[in-house]
């Protein structure tokens, strides 16, 4: 009998969305990026948006995406109040009071750029929320990635934590010894060698030995490595990726070729 | 293609990680502490770009700005870093093209080299005249520009003369700090990498955010904008302030921390031999 | 077929200083030795050098030649010796690969890594598994483990490969004295149980004692004495070379001393 790996190590992602391969969920959401800014200048952004929300009903998530667009708030709220107030050249402004000039045009030019960057960023989120980063790496790997490519995203994913901390503590050790936050912009400048020096020395420290415990385990050995995990795809799936990267190449000749002028 | 695969040493595979996580870590702390408009957030890659090669440092760039904008949940990820990935790969392009033509190499009480240097000031800081005259010289885009408007020269002398001020304050600076000639060539790779990652951030800042990014500077721009002049010469402008400010400053300290690390160390990665000094 | 230094001398790179100098030494399979002596002696180095990590990964000018089994070092590429030899170091944290979320699949990294059969990684796996005793850890995460399990965790993921030798840089300099039982009693199964050969750098005397057939003192480089381990650990020039007696032997030189002979 073949020994397979415990059921701890398989992992099988479940849910309806969730339970489809990254690659897929992957594909789905580059299609809603390059909709949502290359289908017309509302509808590409609006459709795309209200996909991207039903999706996440569908799967689960759509809190969690409250949350990844409760972040962009400060971006929407500077791209809204910036072109309200400050649009040049608009012709239907409301009011002048000192340089700040409302406008229907200028409100409706940011309103614009904002739903298309919420449309873009939540498709994208919806992706992040139902994609685990080892599906996704254990997935690419199959599919040819690499095993180095894999090492350094999961690597640098578990070293920022840990660099946050010793970051965290140089601050402190620094600023017991005089380091200046709060004081003129000139002694602060004079902080800035104090401060990323030792964070880049104290994670430089580990490269010897990552490098020779990374060959002690043979990682350097040519050719692929073994596969241990392997993501649940299906034709139907290949299929509609196929058709998402057709429909994208598509879109984007047709729009580049000015022949979606007709669409709003 | 062997050349590209002789920087991808184990031990470039296991530093880029670690430099990724410090362009996170610092991009995100720097600021916060020092309440400096400097980010040294691209600091790791010009790092691996100088000791393990160009592409080593075009991919640690990209790695860099994808996983911090697509792969880390807030309060550490950001939101609008990724599509910058593309500025921060030709930073890592850039860094290893530097140090490939060893201008990280510490050449401390090397008298030799401050004719070269002395030259490649002046070089550095023809470069940024003629940039920044084109690019603030009239409300267009900077593209269509044929040539400047008499008129409009003050904007471009006035930011200029900044970058240039900054930029020889830097050098002196460097100088008292470690007598080391070599940071002239740095600090001048950095103003020049500055200067070529805001000419490749405008349009990305443009098209995808309308040249706004939810900090101070925007209205730096929206400023630029009154003045008439288009999204992407805005941005533009608003980046050519900011951008060499930061890469000189980063450049210097990856100068630093190449000069302050142990022969021995350094010498292991693959652009190793080009920034061990003849004098250790 | 041996772990065989022969005439070796070693220089890091970048640096003038002879590290070790004419350092012969030999590990047969199922032989434990145990290397002591001051620090700065050189010990780290001789590890390095013995598992091929030296020149192979960190450069530096060896002369003479090392050789184990039918590779030798300095032309054989680093997951070939990987595969002959394996290596364990002071901290654990470093060894483990950071990319794993569970032990289970830590110690599968090697295997996984030479592109071996599925089965096989399996099969290896759960070997080295029973081996060290460690089926209670596997579905752990390898961050939420202990100095000592992840330290075990490291020496698990070493063995996957099958190594005839195994190379031991003060393996439990770093952990606190529940750790050290713990790797100490798994090094003793492996000596006792299996064949791999043994070099093992310890200032824990106490430990050589249980494990080491032989011992070698080095210092300044060199090899300054090689004798059975208990012939070594008794002589009176230990402590004149920085190492501290194993608290047998101190005992029974205390009891000497008040007239109390220790049978």
């Amino acid at each position: 009998m073949t020994q397979r790996p415990p059921s701890f190590v398989v992992r099988a992602p479940t849910g309806t969305y969730r339970s489809l391969n990254p690659a897929t969920k992957l594909a789905t959401a580059a299609a809603e990026v390059v909709a949502a800014f290359f289908l017309g200048l509302w509808t590409g952004p609006v459709v795309v948006l209200v996909l991207v929300v039903l999706t996440a009903f569908v799967a689960g998530v759509a809190r969690r995406l409250g949350v990844v667009a409760a972040v962009t708030i400060p971006i929407v709220a500077s791209i809204m109040l910036i072109n309200s107030l400050l649009y040049p050249g608009a012709t239907d402004v409301i009011a002048r009071i000192g340089p700040l000039a409302p406008s229907i045009s200028g409100f409706l030019f940011g309103l614009q750029i904002t739903i298309r960057l919420l449309a873009a960023s939540l498709a994208l989120g919806v992706a992040y929320l139902t994609t685990r980063t080892g599906d996704l790496l254990a997935d690419l790997e199959r599919r040819g990635f690499g095993r180095r490519a894999s090492f350094i995203i999961g690597s640098a994913i578990e070293t920022v934590p840990r660099t946050v901390t010793r970051a965290a503590e140089i601050v402190d050790a620094q600023r017991a010894r005089g380091l200046d936050t709060e004081g003129r912009w000139w002694r602060r400048v004079r902080g800035i060698v104090p401060l990323a020096a030792p964070v880049v020395f104290g994670a430089l420290t580990e490269v010897e030995e990552r490098t020779m415990a990374l060959e002690a385990r043979a990682f350097s050995t040519p050719g692929p490595r073994t596969v241990i995990r392997t993501l649940p795809d299906s034709g139907r799936q290949r299929a509609v990726r196929w058709a998402l990267l057709l429909g994208l190449v598509l879109l984007v000749g047709l729009r580049l070729t000015g022949h979606l002028a007709v669409v709003p | 293609m062997g050349w590209i695969s002789r920087q991808f040493t184990t031990r470039t595979i296991v530093l880029m990680p670690i430099a990724i996580a410090i362009n996170i870590v610092l991009g995100a702390t720097v600021q916060q502490v020092l309440k400096l408009p400097i980010y040294l957030d691209s600091i790791g890659t010009i790092l691996v770009g100088v000791v393990a090669g160009p592409i080593a440092g075009l991919l640690t760039g990209v790695l860099s700005n994808l996983i911090w904008g697509y792969l880390l949940p807030a309060p550490i990820g950001s939101s609008t870093i990724g599509p910058f990935a593309i500025t921060a790969g030709v930073i890592g392009l850039l860094a290893g093209l530097w140090g490939w033509l060893g201008l990280f190499r510490s050449r401390r009480g090397e008298r030799s080299s401050i004719p070269g240097a002395i030259v490649a000031v002046i070089l550095v800081g023809a470069l940024a005249l003629y940039t920044f005259s084109r690019a603030y010289a009239s409300p267009t885009d900077f593209q269509n520009n044929t040539g400047f408007d008499p008129t409009t020269l003050d904007q471009s002398r006035i930011f200029f003369l900044v970058i240039l001020v900054i930029f020889v304050a830097l050098i002196a600076f460097a100088l008292f700090l470690r007598r080391d000639v070599g940071a002239v060539y740095a600090i001048g790779a950095g103003l020049v990498t500055g200067i070529a990652a805001a000419i490749v951030s405008a349009p990305i800042a443009a098209i995808v955010y309308g040249g706004v990014t939810g900090s101070g500077t925007d209205l730096l721009v929206a400023a630029f904008r009154a003045g008439g002049d288009s999204l992407v010469s805005a941005t533009l402008k608003q980046g050519l302030l900011s951008d060499p400010m930061d890469k000189m400053i980063t450049s210097f300290v990856v100068f630093f921390i190449v000069g302050n690390l142990s022969q021995r160390f350094i010498a292991r990665f693959p652009n190793g031999e080009r920034l061990v000094s003849p004098s250790a | 077929m041996s772990l065989r230094l022969a005439g070796v001398s070693y220089r890091y790179a970048g640096s003038p200083n002879v590290v070790l100098s004419e350092v012969d030494l030999v590990v047969e399979q199922g032989e434990v030795v145990g290397i002591v002596g001051p620090n700065e002696a050189g010990k780290s180095t001789l590890c390095l050098v013995a598992a091929g990590l030296a020149p192979g990964t960190i450069a530096g000018r060896l002369e003479g030649t090392v050789t184990i089994d039918d590779l030798t070092t300095s032309t054989a590429r680093p997951y070939e010796l990987a595969q002959r030899c394996g290596s364990l170091f002071q901290n654990p944290g470093t060894q483990l690969s950071g990319t794993t979320l569970s032990v289970w699949e830590e110690i599968a990294f090697g295997p996984r890594n030479l592109g071996l059969a599925l089965d096989e990684v399996v099969a290896r796996v759960n070997a080295v598994v029973s081996t060290l005793e460690i089926g209670e850890l596997v579905e752990r995460a390898p961050a939420r483990l202990s100095g000592g399990q992840a330290q075990l965790v490291a020496l698990a993921g070493v063995l996957a490969l099958q190594p005839a030798y195994l190379v031991l840089d003060e393996p439990t300099s770093q952990l606190d004295p529940q750790g050290t039982n713990l790797v100490g009693d798994a090094l003793a199964g492996l000596a006792a149980r299996s064949n791999v050969g043994i070099l093992v750098v310890e200032h824990k005397t106490d430990l050589l004692a249980g494990i080491a057939s032989r011992v070698a003192v080095l210092d300044a480089g060199r090899i300054v004495a090689i004798d059975a381990s208990a012939d070594i650990l008794a002589d009176e020039r230990l402590p004149g070379w920085g190492v501290d007696q194993p608290s047998s032997v101190r005992l029974a030189r205390a009891a000497a001393l008040r007239g109390v002979s220790v049978g």
